[in-house]
């Protein structure tokens, strides 16, 4: 199936600019799609939260063919 | 009518403006974020505000902070907020708290509020103010920046979206907090129109969905939570 996923805010700057349209393999989670394209989310202290479809939804959330999915920086200044 | 409002007027109606005469809004917060916003809510004649920090100026919050000034840098910013607001709009109460929100002090704080603004500079101090509103039954507008990024959102009892936001509240510490003038002006206006439409019982406030800016890229999410 194929997704696409952006990135949003800080994150665009670190993983790139472009959304990306990718081919993932049926039950592929947000955390598996963003693996797949190279995102160590776990490892990134700036990353917040996942958008699926415009609704925010749990990293281990499960993608369907034509899921766009966005990847937000934290952001918390004041 | 007081004549200062006539511009409000067809934005709200004039028994809105009477409305917002009678509502009390906590500000937590008097810096970038916190200056935008209180100086929005006075002039459009909220009746009553308690702005709370614990911080005084500095030289680095004139780049932005609109209540910071060459003469005022080492004077708290909760004081001058209240002194600099009764010159424009002496017909709001102004109640200044001199101190950090902290869970021992917040429920005291935000006691008798129509309505609570978060214009804090950290997740954690957020979560409290977050579980505080929820525990008091308070909505909560909630307003953040970073650089060019900015979110906006209406929390109102029940929905608990900073701590889905901020699930993980680590900081990053590798990058350096960047604060231009422009994004705390984007964000702070439109969290006292979330305000105003929360003080109202307008229907088109931001609960449940979360607004993301990037002032750079031009990119402006609505996220559902």
């Amino acid at each position: 199936m194929k997704v696409t996923i952006a990135m949003r805010g800080t994150l665009k700057k670190r993983y790139g600019t472009e959304e990306r349209i990718v081919e993932v393999p049926e039950g592929t989670t947000c955390s598996q799609a963003l693996e797949a394209i190279g995102i160590k989310y776990q490892e990134d202290k700036g990353f917040g939260f996942v958008s699926v479809n415009s609704m925010r939804c749990d990293i281990e959330t499960e993608l369907h063919d034509g899921d766009y999915l966005k990847a937000f920086s934290k952001v918390y200044g004041g | 009518m007081d004549i200062r409002y006539t511009r409000n007027i067809g934005t709200i109606s004039e028994d809105e403006q009477s409305a917002l005469a009678t509502k009390r809004v906590c500000v937590v917060g008097c810096g970038g974020l916190g200056g935008g916003v209180i100086e929005g809510l006075v002039r459009i004649g909220v009746g009553h505000l308690t702005v709370v920090d614990g911080d005084v100026f500095d030289e680095t919050n004139l780049n932005r902070q609109v209540l910071s000034n060459e003469d005022n840098l080492g004077h708290p910013k909760a004081v001058e907020a209240r002194l600099q607001m009764k010159t424009i709009n002496s017909n709001v109460q102004i109640d200044s708290v001199q101190g950090l929100l902290t869970e021992e002090n917040a429920a005291a704080i935000i006691a008798g509020h129509d309505l609570v603004v978060d214009a804090l500079d950290n997740m954690e101090a957020r979560l409290v103010l977050e579980d505080k509103c929820e525990e008091a039954g308070i909505p909560l507008v909630h307003g953040a920046i970073g650089g060019w990024q900015g979110q906006v959102t209406v929390v109102m009892p029940g929905d608990c979206i900073l701590h889905q936001i901020y699930e993980d509240a680590e900081v990053d510490k590798s990058v350096k907090p960047t604060n231009p003038p422009f994004t705390p002006a984007v964000v702070s206006a439109i969290e006292v129109s979330e305000a105003v439409k929360v003080l109202l019982g307008r229907e088109e406030a931001l609960r449940g969905k979360v607004l993301t800016l990037d002032l750079l890229n031009h990119e402006y999410d609505v996220i559902e939570f």
